[in-house]
């Protein structure tokens, strides 16, 4: 599956998430560049991924920054040995 | 233009996940580097574009560093040619993790292989990043929490080296013991063969000589027992080791989140 997320950086949060079946690729990669040209046309910076994954719990597994705060990512670092 | 620079990039990144996806692994793959990550990266690398080396990649995050070193190890037989650059000894500001470049028809395609530690200490560094500091990632930002990641990746780099030296006198231990094993069976065997033979009155330098062979087994049995019993008490004296260094590395990560509790105090 491929996921498109627009992330606030500053905020640590997710602002826009889709997701495409594989064979919509093409899609993906278009809706990616829109939303990048109307930020840069708008001044916000914002940060605009496209991802691929098996599905979104492998998602957030490898790519957890975009899903938890901090706190909840120190929380999880102090009990990766119990997982 | 950028987009189809981007674009450029997509046979290779589908030749390299479906190698991939062959050795039973299932990356997060990044179709290709963000517009901000590719400006931010240029301005602090002064590097080309065309220099660039993960305008596309995928992540695998495996759960050990045995794990990480098969991986790795498999896909420098896949991909022929790919530079591999170790950060696991020379952390780059704390973060540890193996990358790989794989060359598909001159495209540059980012691996990066990471144990489940490793991992975690990334994404604590790069949230960090994101919403503390943006230069926390490159060796910046306040000085308590740089001092505790720098720690705190030192900490998972130990335990790592435990990880492995446990693994590896784990794996002997077990050898030792199909040995030991072996050797009883052969032992009981041999014990019950002497039996019979000692029924039919052997001369006595015979049964001396039959008697001394048994000893000699009885010893060797002997050996391989204290042999599997020190393994046994290096398994578990680096077991102990390694959750009282997991428990220093709670406590540090603990202390983080007290920090930022007081952050937050100030900021309100």
């Amino acid at each position: 599956m491929i996921f498109l997320i627009e992330y606030n950086r500053r905020e640590g949060r997710i602002v826009t998430f889709r997701d495409f079946a594989d064979s919509q690729r093409r899609e993906a990669e278009d809706l990616r560049l829109d939303i990048e040209l109307v930020l840069n046309h708008k001044g916000v910076d914002h940060e605009v991924v496209l991802l691929e994954a098996e599905n979104e719990d492998a998602l957030r597994r490898t790519h957890q920054r975009y899903f938890k705060d901090l706190r909840q990512i120190l929380r999880s670092s102090s009990s990766v040995i119990s997982d | 233009m950028l987009e189809d620079y981007r674009r450029s990039f997509g046979e290779a990144y589908e030749a390299v996940i479906r190698t991939i996806r062959q050795r039973g692994e299932f990356p997060t793959g990044r179709l290709a580097k963000s517009t901000r990550s590719i400006v931010e990266k240029l301005g602090r690398e002064s590097i080309r574009l065309s220099q660039m080396q993960d305008i596309a990649g995928c992540r695998v995050v495996v759960a050990n560093i045995m794990q990480q070193e098969q991986f790795v190890a498999s896909l420098k037989t896949d991909f022929v040619g790919a530079s591999v650059i170790d950060r696991r000894d020379k952390p780059s500001y704390g973060y540890r993790a193996v990358h790989i470049i794989a060359m598909i028809s001159g495209k540059p395609v980012e691996i990066q292989v990471r144990t489940s530690l490793q991992h975690r200490w990334a994404e604590l560094s790069e949230k960090s990043s994101d919403v503390l500091d943006p230069t926390i990632k490159y060796g910046g930002g306040p000085a308590e929490l740089r001092r505790i990641l720098t720690k705190s990746s030192e900490e998972v780099a130990s335990y790592e080296v435990l990880e492995a030296t446990h693994h590896k006198f784990e794996t002997e231990c077990s050898e030792v013991v199909k040995s030991k094993e072996e050797a009883v069976a052969a032992h009981e065997k041999s014990k019950k063969a002497v039996a019979k033979l000692l029924k039919r009155h052997l001369p006595d330098h015979e049964v001396r000589r039959i008697q001394g062979k048994m000893q000699g087994s009885t010893r060797e049995l002997v050996l391989l027992e204290q042999d599997v019993a020190e393994l046994q008490g290096n398994v578990e004296d680096l077991t102990r080791k390694m959750v009282r260094l997991w428990n220093l590395n709670a406590d540090l990560l603990a202390k983080a989140i007290s920090w930022l509790d007081k952050l937050k105090g100030k900021k309100q």
